[in-house]
């Protein structure tokens, strides 16, 4: 029986890195597992830390890259029960040749493609 | 005082000054040595043999009066792990040293007739051999001690540890940092290996009273540098608390893993569980917790402003090692299953004693784990295998002569090199641009061969763009050619990221170097020239017997699916034929 289901919460691991972890009561990591409600998406959880969404740059949901730093793409992605996020600060870098060629959302990939090539996107 | 070539021949223990020829007088760094090499080296010759060189020179501005985190100090020869040519450069103290006596570039070649060991000491007053028996046997934290012992002034230190001394392919070649540490490495290749068959133990060099870089326009050059430094204190990234300063670069294992693109035991998944215990940011909860002289406030070499390095301490506060980049905790960790950072801080310091690349000799460890030596997670006996090396042994030899002869020995199928080399952090399954930098590098599976984000140099586009479809060849091109001329300036390669964001940044690097040389060198030119020097180092490497069929990806990527995306290498053998093709079309 999906207990989750049937008590209308989630349960979805969060990883803070850097700055963020003190979101999560962390000094540089804060891992978390947080109850959220069936429906709620990212902008929920990053309420639930009261992560300001400015602050966050990259974001994963279960290796998928959702967003990037300077763009919101990921508020409305739907969680689901066992997912894991991670979520960076703006003090990460990636350079772009160890991020050509991963695997991208849906939403991140119209999102880029309405705001055109990104700078500053070390 | 023109810049000379000074020549070693370790056969007749004699030292030449030479005037730089016109045909190299336009090259520092990586372009000098390559140049050298190409021109001086039989492609077809042993790396182990007489025929072979090491060549060492310093970039256009290292050693100039506060050109910003410019020390890097590049060494060439035939590689013993690829057989291809090889550059492989490093911070610490030699380039700036080097460069402030004058010299352009040090060649050692010839063997000494007498199977001894020796020291050469460079100053102002010239070259002096010494026999230095007493050395051999030693790490590398004890020869750098030994040195600054018995030389005064803090000179800089190159040598190898046991592993050059054994002639092993995955033989590094130290320098000293600022206290004295042998935590830089020209590690990758095994050019330590070709260091001990010209019997050098050690390269000793004081540059006090040396006449100094000299400056062909020191107006252009400090509106250059000036330039430069400001983008460097500006930016994200490398500016005071930055994520590079704060994390170095170790900022990046938690998010390659949450990418699913971190090799982990062994390339055979994507993602470690314990990843974010051995990440940038567990190393400096720990340093500052446990205080002393642990920082993460660290220069790999003076004049460095951004500081990526950090010193590691132990639990009591006192200098344990220097330093756990992201390459080295991934290679020592999660590519061995391994999650205790303590574990790959000891092993790192064993690489950095014995002398080994902590890229190689952590796949190694990996590899021989898949083959049932050891099991993964295995942090002790991962530990052990470097007694074996440092002692020798024959399980020892085989384990530093790297990944191929390992996997041989074991009976592996997942071997993950290209050329003889094996690959960094980054796997290319997931990441598919790094994979095309990989098969086609002229060094053999190289990270940093392809390192800037050239396509704003190049006007591919103008700006990066994550969707872009551009040919992935082109933009490998571009990336290794940006990344072979940085690798000729001096400059460390992490000032690729302000000066492509800020365009003061990108003008005040060329002028700089505009400016020390006297060469009418803007930023159009770089790729020109940096494919230059690709050109060079390409021919060589087809004279000596490679093919485009050498610019390939190991087989078992393209066989297994790499969790969690259960992606394999599908890139297309002609994506990766197009990236060198101009080599015999210009």
């Amino acid at each position: 029986m999906d207990t989750s289901s049937h008590n209308n919460t989630i349960t979805v691991n969060t990883a803070l890195y850097g700055p963020l972890a003190k979101y999560g009561g962390g000094k540089y990591i804060a891992e978390i597992n947080v109850a959220l409600e069936h429906g709620d998406k990212i902008e929920d959880l990053l309420k639930y830390f009261e992560l300001p969404p400015d602050e966050k740059s990259y974001l994963f949901i279960n290796a998928v890259l959702c967003d990037v730093p300077g763009l919101y793409a990921s508020q409305r992605e739907l969680l689901h029960d066992g997912d894991h996020v991670g979520i960076f600060s703006l003090q990460h870098m990636w350079p772009y040749q160890y991020r050509d060629g991963i695997r991208m959302s849906d939403s991140l990939t119209e999102a880029l493609e309405e705001h055109g090539p990104i700078k500053n996107t070390y | 005082m023109a810049k000379k070539i000074v020549r070693i021949d370790m056969s007749e223990l004699v030292a030449t000054y030479e005037n730089v020829p016109e045909k190299w007088s336009r090259w520092a760094g990586r372009g000098l040595t390559s140049a050298i090499v190409v021109d001086e080296v039989d492609p077809t010759c042993h790396p182990l043999g007489p025929n072979n060189k090491i060549v060492i020179a310093p970039g256009w501005v290292t050693g100039s009066p506060a050109a910003p985190s410019s020390g890097r100090t590049s060494f060439g020869g035939k590689s013993p792990l690829t057989g291809t040519i090889k550059e492989t450069n490093s911070g610490g103290l030699s380039g700036q040293k080097i460069a402030k006596l004058g010299i352009a570039a040090i060649i050692i070649e010839g063997m000494p007739k007498n199977d001894k060991w020796y020291s050469i000491f460079i100053s102002k007053d010239g070259v002096e051999f010494e026999e230095v028996g007493g050395l051999v046997g030693k790490g590398m934290y004890e020869v750098d001690e030994l040195m600054w012992e018995k030389y005064p002034n803090k000179p800089a230190v190159i040598g190898i540890g046991q592993a050059g001394e054994m002639k092993l392919s995955n033989a590094g070649i130290s320098v000293n940092d600022p206290e004295n540490e042998p935590g830089r490495y020209a590690g990758r290749g095994g050019l330590g290996a070709v260091m001990g068959v010209r019997g050098v133990k050690a390269i000793v060099i004081d540059d006090k009273g040396g006449p100094g870089v000299e400056i062909a326009d020191k107006d252009l050059f400090t509106q250059g540098r000036k330039k430069l430094t400001a983008a460097i204190t500006e930016h994200a990234l490398t500016k005071k608390d930055g994520g590079l300063h704060a994390f170095g670069t170790n900022v990046l294992m938690n998010i390659i893993n949450e990418a699913g693109g971190l090799p982990t035991r062994n390339f055979s998944a994507g993602q470690f569980e314990g990843a974010a215990k051995i990440s940038g940011e567990a190393v400096a909860e720990n340093i500052n917790e446990r205080g002393g002289v642990g920082t993460t406030d660290h220069p790999c070499h003076p004049g460095c402003i951004i500081k990526c390095s950090s010193i590691y301490p132990d639990e009591k506060g006192n200098p344990f090692v220097s330093v756990l980049e992201y390459e080295t905790a991934w290679a020592l960790g999660a590519n061995c299953g391994i999650d205790d950072i303590e574990y790959v801080a000891k092993m790192t310091r064993e690489c950095n004693d014995i002398g080994l690349d902590t890229i190689e000799a952590g796949n190694t460890i990996a590899v021989a784990m898949d083959g049932g030596y050891l099991e993964f997670g295995d942090k002790e006996g991962a530990f052990k295998t470097f007694d074996e090396i440092r002692k020798g042994t024959p399980l020892g030899r085989i384990f530093g002569q790297g990944v191929e002869a390992t996997a041989k020995a074991f009976g592996v199928y997942r071997v993950p090199t290209v050329k003889g080399q094996s690959m960094p952090a980054y796997e290319p399954r997931a990441i598919k641009g790094i994979g095309v930098t990989y098969a086609t590098s002229t060094m053999g599976a190289d990270h940093t061969s392809g390192y800037t984000i050239a396509p704003e140099i190049a006007g591919v586009g103008g700006k990066v763009d994550p969707l872009s479809n551009a040919d992935k060849a082109e933009l490998s091109l571009t990336f290794q050619a940006a990344t072979a001329f940085i690798d000729c300036t001096g400059y460390c390669l992490f000032i690729a990221f302000p000066i492509l964001d800020i365009a003061e940044g990108w003008a005040g690097m060329a002028e700089s170097v505009a400016g020390v040389t006297g060469m009418d060198v803007t930023g159009d030119d770089v790729i020109a020239m940096g494919k230059e020097v690709l050109k060079m180092e390409r021919l060589f490497n087809e004279a000596a017997g490679f093919t485009p069929e050498d610019d390939r990806l190991p087989e078992f990527m393209r066989d297994e699916a790499l969790p969690p995306h259960n992606v394999k290498w599908t890139m297309a053998d002609e994506v990766l034929d197009k990236v060198y093709a101009w080599v015999h079309e210009d």
